[in-house]
């Protein structure tokens, strides 16, 4: 299993003196070529300043990340920022409202100067095919799109530049269920077809369940667990992952055996 | 319990009594044949196409749909907001205890609010005022239904209520600011002044979907034991089906301003009789695995397909 990602030693404190905020607290973890790892913990516990820091947009206190094996400066050059890309959870903010579907493909492809022109088109109706997307709606406003649609333009996106390493922050949070499961799936199948490696944060235990090979579990900035994902959910080693995954609200009756008895054991222990 | 039920009677005044013998069923809240259309710049859409839902005394009724199906909208007809809309059409019958609610003016509704209905929303951090103290506020809502509650009084009643919501030190609550607190905290102060007047219908719309799972597990939880002690009933708005399965005892589900099915919780989950139903279900990932759901075509229409036995529509309008 070679790493793609290393985290070492990964630090964030925001302010100083009295009023510092310690955001993550000295994380090392290998993140491996093509897997989906999930990185889970209640608001607060340092999810999405764990993936500034990755993304280089906002400096380590101390640390180290290196992308295959290689210490990643804090002032990142064009052809890291092209390395790693983002999908967010709310993508009608992370859309630019002033620019067409198309456009925002696009930009990524312009600035890191992938291609000819012709090719930079070209790769826009691909990418938005790939994520199931009429090709023709690149001419439309991302307000114009439903928040499926739009999220799928977030990951055609982050797609266009042929980066291995995906980063997904709460990226079907705000979907609904149907939804959900739709952009789930293609995620799914992008990253086997495609080799992909996904860093997926995400608060929802019954997701990570479903679409991740490993999982982080963090809290107060902290890794505390740090397991596969059956072995994770089948016997959780810390009370706070315990309570996280007994915290989901549960549909069948064979959800509530499973949970019924990961409390027993947590009141045994 | 502690509670003394000052705004729960039929008896209290400001609200005259309605047709009475129109509300044969003795439900508390009766919808029937609800219809809502907005007049806009592009013409009159239309939101709901003919609800009816009804609840009983002290019972826990989810209204389940994704976005944009019209629980809002629904929620906000029956607490009488949407009536001061202008660009809203109404129609249809909502009775809440017996009284007509487009027989009341916009005081009359405004009375009902805070006192025999109360409502919950979505984040209660933004729900409070972080201008003022949460015993401040308390005290407003004490003194909707006992004007000349004196300040020392409404302290010792909100401290009271406080405590039945399990918040350890009420006194430095109460002279604490909303944004001092945590979201948890503040759900807590919430759900303590939504029952403070025992109001005999809750109208909860998504709440504490701004808050982390676990403790909207815990504030659920305690809202479902809150609303047993005050024997208040309970709409309960949302789009997560978990959540009404462990909180309602009785379901309807919303698609696109239809509801297309109702029934007791249970069987509702063990058979779900109509195909959007059946797919919003399938469509939740499940804590024990079994993979990514497969949700087939993004264009599927519900409605489409017939109805069955149990869902309370005849037919479709366009
Ligand atoms: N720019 C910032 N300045 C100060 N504190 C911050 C900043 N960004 C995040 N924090 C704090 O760092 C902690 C972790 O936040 P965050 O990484 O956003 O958590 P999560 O994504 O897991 O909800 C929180 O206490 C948050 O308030
Ligand atoms: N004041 C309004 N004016 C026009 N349209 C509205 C208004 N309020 C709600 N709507 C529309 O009514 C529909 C139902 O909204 P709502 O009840 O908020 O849905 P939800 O089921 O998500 O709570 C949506 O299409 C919404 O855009
Ligand atoms: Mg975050
Ligand atoms: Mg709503």
């Amino acid at each position: 299993m070679s790493a793609i990602l290393s985290l070492k030693g990964l630090n964030k404190v925001f302010g100083r003196g009295r009023s510092a905020v310690h955001a993550v607290k000295d994380v090392s973890l290998d993140v491996a070529q093509g897997e989906c790892l999930a990185i889970v913990g209640e608001s607060g516990s340092g999810k999405t300043t764990l993936a500034n820091m990755i993304l280089g947009v906002i400096p380590a206190s101390s640390g180290s990340i290196e992308l295959n094996g290689v210490a990643l400066p804090h002032k990142r050059t064009l052809e890291h920022r092209r390395a790693i890309q983002l999908v967010q959870q709310n993508p009608l903010s992370s859309l630019n409202p002033k620019r067409s579907v198309g456009a925002s493909v696009r930009l990524g492809l312009d600035v890191y100067e992938i291609g000819d022109r012709a090719d930079r088109e070209g790769k826009v109706e691909a990418v938005l095919s790939d994520v199931g997307l009429d090709p023709e709606l690149r001419k439309r406003s991302p307000a114009a799109l439903s928040g499926g649609q739009r999220q799928r333009v977030a990951i055609a996106r982050a797609l266009a530049c042929d980066s291995r390493l995906i980063v997904l922050d709460e990226p079907t949070s705000a979907l609904d269920v149907l939804v959900q499961a739709r952009v789930l799936r293609l995620l799914d199948t992008l990253r086997r077809e495609k080799g992909l490696t996904y860093l997926f944060i995400t608060h929802d235990l019954s997701v990570v369940r479903n679409i991740a090979d490993r999982v982080a579990v963090f809290n107060a900035g902290s890794l505390v667990e740090f397991a596969d994902t059956e072995t994770l959910f089948n016997s959780p080693q810390q009370d706070y992952t315990r309570q996280l995954i007994s915290a989901v609200p549960v549909l069948s009756a064979e959800e509530l055996n499973f949970r019924s008895a990961l409390q027993s054991r947590e009141h045994k222990e | 319990m502690s509670a003394n039920r000052p705004g729960s009677g039929e008896d209290t005044g400001s609200v005259k009594n309605g047709s009475m013998e129109r509300n044969s069923s003795g439900a508390l809240l009766d919808i029937r044949d609800l219809h809502l259309g907005f007049r806009g710049y592009t013409g009159y859409t239309k939101v709901l196409h003919g609800i009816s839902l009804s609840i009983n005394r002290g019972q826990r009724v989810a209204l389940v749909g994704e976005s944009g199906s019209g629980k809002s909208v629904t929620a906000r007809i029956v607490l009488g907001l949407l009536q001061e809309t202008r660009t809203a059409r109404i129609t249809g019958d909502v009775e809440f205890q017996g009284n007509d609610m487009s027989s009341l003016n916009a005081s009359q509704r405004r009375a009902l609010r805070g006192t025999r209905m109360s409502m919950i929303f979505q984040d209660p951090t933004s729900a409070l005022n972080p201008v003022f103290t949460i015993g401040y506020q308390f005290t407003e809502v004490l003194r909707r239904v006992d004007e000349k509650l004196s300040k020392e009084a409404a302290y010792l009643r909100a401290a009271e209520l406080l405590h039945t919501v399990s918040i350890p030190d009420p006194a430095r609550v109460l002279d604490a600011y909303s944004f001092q607190l945590s979201g948890g905290m503040n759900q807590r102060i919430i759900i303590a002044m939504a029952l403070a007047n025992s109001p005999s219908l809750l109208i909860a719309d998504e709440p504490g979907t701004a808050l982390d799972v676990t403790v909207q597990a815990q504030t659920l939880q305690l809202m479902h034991d809150m609303v047993a002690t005050h024997n208040t009933a309970v709409l309960f708005i949302s789009h997560n089906l978990g959540v009404v399965r462990e909180f309602a005892d009785r379901v309807y589900v919303i698609y696109r301003g239809r509801i297309v099915e109702e029934g007791a919780t249970q069987s509702v989950f063990e058979s779900p009789g109509h195909a959007y139903t059946r797919a919003l279900m399938a469509a939740v990932p499940r804590v024990t695995g079994g993979g990514i759901p497969d949700i087939d075509d993004e264009s599927a229409d519900f409605h489409d397909p017939c109805f069955t036995h149990d869902s309370p529509i005849a037919g479709t309008e366009s």
